[in-house]
């Protein structure tokens, strides 16, 4: 019998490093000999510039666009690092169309020219920012991604951002089978963040997977358009990031999430000082 | 265990179009051409409710089954649809002739957002007549499009106006369009009489209107008339702030000798022109009128076998006030069922009820608004027509039942299978009798 591919979505206010994480999570899942495929789910088409070297890559709906429906898998599936499969959904020109059915039907494209083979052991899709409509929720659709990774910090608007994104879960949890595996911390270094994050994950239901601590090396990476792991492998924070691929690997704990509300969203925030400090921060 | 019934919504049997359906209020615009921006099976849909199955009412030019559509596929949908959009436009400019284009656009391109005003706007400037109408489906039924088209024409092709306004010309807010099997003969009757009566009338749909040029006269009307409980009310408030324009409403489309004579009283005081012509043709026209009541009252009095006596109308809010205030007043049938189906708004509909309530001396009715078709078919299965045949004015969707009942099914409104419309009309002076050949004729076993 054929094996199961994991289809996880990662998702997580935007600019919280969705992509970021989800590359260099890539990388590791890919050191331990996985084979992965990476969907990228948002117009902007920068989910896998850090495995391709670059963003060398014709987004699906930009093939769509020029060729017509006559599409080979080459034209929109590139190799990146480690035998790593790419495709970015791309999305229209801004302001106009419509994005959320974009997705729906570069991935049903992808479904129709066979992208998803039995050899594959992870598929990610990275989707844009919030679930703001039907479109962005086709990842997590029946018969898609059954695990979710929510990427989050110990900032008040990205633990909001989490928390609503939670409520998006728990709807489709009812119909399918979709469960959220757990919440990553890309740290900010604020004020005892990682006691936050796993404060408001436990709330949830579900855990704080993995704190990633901030470090320039991700920058550095970055600039050279690679992960850590393919940038500076004996950097300690290649090694968070191998941590989190065995984590993930190994997770057992899926849940249907339990969406704060507003009100006790907002005690934790401030069991845990966040809205003391804003106020001292005058940054803001 | 008591069952709970909550009805979920959805409907079977439709007795109307959706809002893009108002294509065919821009087809009978003389010199109108509707541009359908939507999908391909919309059009395909409307045109078979409203025009074809509805009478086979027939079109010339760009209207029933020739309308051009952008048939929105699902590219459009991603990457927007203004550029096919754009091309549609410019190529029914150049194929085909017309005096005013109305882009339709529906539910995708609505839903999505495109910018129709822009690409329509370009053409505006360069000083095509083309105008736009957000007519997505999702907004309500075809008279809501209805409504929708005439805002937009008003708005962005006929324009502002402050200059003189001309006494005794009226605008016409009649029936709607295709939708209204009936209309064109309707609309004639009404003219007729209205111009009969000293008015200078505004036609803005059908054989008789001068097309467009008589759309730019709207501002300069002494005042709106609305003819109908509810549609059209929303055009006159529009051209009430817009021009200044008052307008008289009457809800009850008039049927027969009373109530034609009585809508014409009316009129004719608001608008304050001489009676000495409005009487002298209501004179004219009630000697003809009770000289063919008396004749027909031979047979009515005498024919005894199978005579229908109660009575159901399954119809638009208009109609069947109309037709059920005629035979219950003038013919002393019993109305036993009065459903409406054209979904008005709520705002309007105890209104609408309590129009039922003074059908005749001591008559009354309580109708019934059911849009879905399933419940008007339980509905009329449970209606007590007692021992006589029962007479249903309705649609082809309630034929199964009429059968069923061994009633006579005459079909007035959407959709209409079995009668073919060229001009016909059942309102006025005249089309009152007509009406009453198409019952009897049936009564006495006419097929």
């Amino acid at each position: 019998m054929a094996k199961e591919i994991r289809q996880i979505a990662i998702y997580g206010k935007g600019g919280i490093g969705k992509s970021t994480t989800t590359q260099n999570l890539t990388a590791g899942l890919v050191e331990r000999g996985n084979k992965v495929m990476v969907v990228g789910c948002d117009p902007k088409a920068d989910s896998t510039r850090l495995l391709l070297g670059g963003l060398a890559q014709r987004t699906v709906l930009d093939t769509l666009r020029e060729n017509g429906e006559d599409i080979d898998l080459e034209d929109i599936l590139k190799e990146g690092y480690g035998g790593t499969r790419c495709v970015e959904s791309g999305g229209p020109e801004p302001g106009v169309g419509c994005a959320g059915r974009g997705i729906i039907t570069s991935i049903g494209l992808l479904e129709r020219l066979g992208a998803y083979t039995d050899d594959l052991d992870y598929v990610f899709y990275d989707v844009l920012g919030d679930v703001v409509c039907g479109g962005f929720a086709m990842p997590i659709r029946e018969g898609k991604a059954k695990e979710i990774y929510i990427v989050a910090s110990g900032e008040m608007m990205a633990l909001y951002a989490a928390n609503n994104i939670s409520k998006g879960i728990a709807r489709y949890a009812k119909q399918g089978g979709v469960r959220l595996g757990g919440i990553i911390c890309n740290s900010r270094n604020v004020d005892r963040e990682r006691e936050l994050v796993a404060a408001f994950a436990k709330e949830l239901g579900t855990q704080l997977i993995h704190f990633v601590p901030r470090d320039n090396e991700v920058q550095r990476a970055e600039i050279h358009k690679k992960t850590v792991i393919d940038h500076k492998p004996d950097a300690k924070q290649a090694d968070e990031y191998r941590e989190l691929a065995r984590k993930i690997e190994e997770n057992t704990q899926f849940v249907i999430p339990k969406p704060l509300t507003q009100e006790r969203l907002e005690e934790i925030l401030l069991e845990y000082g966040l809205l003391d400090a804003l106020e001292d921060n005058y940054n803001i | 265990m008591a069952e709970t019934k909550v009805k979920s919504g959805t409907i079977v049997h439709p007795h109307y179009g959706c809002t893009v359906g108002a294509a065919y209020t821009v087809a009978a615009i003389k010199g109108g051409v509707p541009i359908a921006n939507c999908g391909p099976g919309c059009m395909y849909k409307q045109f078979f409710l409203i025009s074809f199955d509805n009478g086979f009412q027939g079109s010339a030019g760009a209207g029933g089954g020739n309308i051009p559509s952008a048939n929105v596929g699902e590219n459009d949908i991603v990457f927007g649809g203004d550029k096919k959009l754009d091309d549609l436009i410019k190529s029914s400019l150049a194929v085909l002739k017309g005096d005013l284009f109305v882009v339709l656009t529906g539910c995708s391109g609505e839903l999505i957002g495109d910018n129709v005003e822009s690409v329509v706007r370009k053409y505006q400037e360069q000083g095509f007549p083309v105008v736009h109408a957000e007519t997505g489906g999702f907004k309500g039924t075809n008279i809501t499009g209805h409504e929708i088209v005439i805002e937009s024409i008003i708005n962005q092709y006929v324009g502002d106006y402050d200059g003189e306004k001309e006494q005794g010309l009226v605008n016409l807010w009649f029936d709607v369009p295709y939708f209204h099997q009936n209309w064109r003969g309707d609309y004639l009757e009404i003219v007729r009489i209205l111009r009969a009566s000293g008015l200078k009338v505004n036609v803005l749909f059908g054989p008789q209107s001068g097309g467009v040029k008589e759309w730019k006269k709207i501002p300069k009307a002494q005042f709106n008339l609305v003819i109908n409980p509810w549609v059209g009310l929303k055009t006159a408030k529009l051209l009430e702030r817009k021009y200044g324009q008052p307008y008289l409403h009457i809800p009850e489309i008039p049927v027969g000798e009373e109530a034609t004579t009585a809508f014409i009283r009316r009129v004719v005081e608001f608008a304050g022109i001489s009676k000495r012509k409005s009487e002298a043709f209501i004179r004219e026209e009630s000697q003809l009128y009770y000289y063919f009541l008396e004749h027909f009252a031979e047979f009515f009095s005498e024919y005894w076998f199978g005579l229908p006596s109660q009575f159901a109308v399954i119809g638009d809010s208009a109609y069947t006030l109309a037709y059920t205030k005629f035979l219950a007043s003038q013919i002393g049938m019993i109305p036993v069922k009065q459903i409406i189906t054209d979904n008005p708004p709520a705002k309007y509909r105890e209104k609408i009820a309590e129009y039922f309530q003074s059908l005749a001396d001591d008559v009354s009715v309580e109708p019934e608004f059911i849009e879905d078709g399933y419940l008007v078919e339980e509905s009329l299965r449970n209606t007590d027509f007692g021992s006589g045949v029962p007479l249903i004015l309705g649609t082809t969707w309630e034929s199964d039942v009429a059968r069923e009942k061994n009633g006579l099914l005459i079909e007035v409104g959407p959709p209409t299978t079995e009668e073919v419309t060229i001009n016909k009309t059942y309102i006025g002076y005249r089309g009152a009798f007509t009406l009453l050949e198409r019952i009897y004729s049936a009564a006495v076993g006419g097929k």
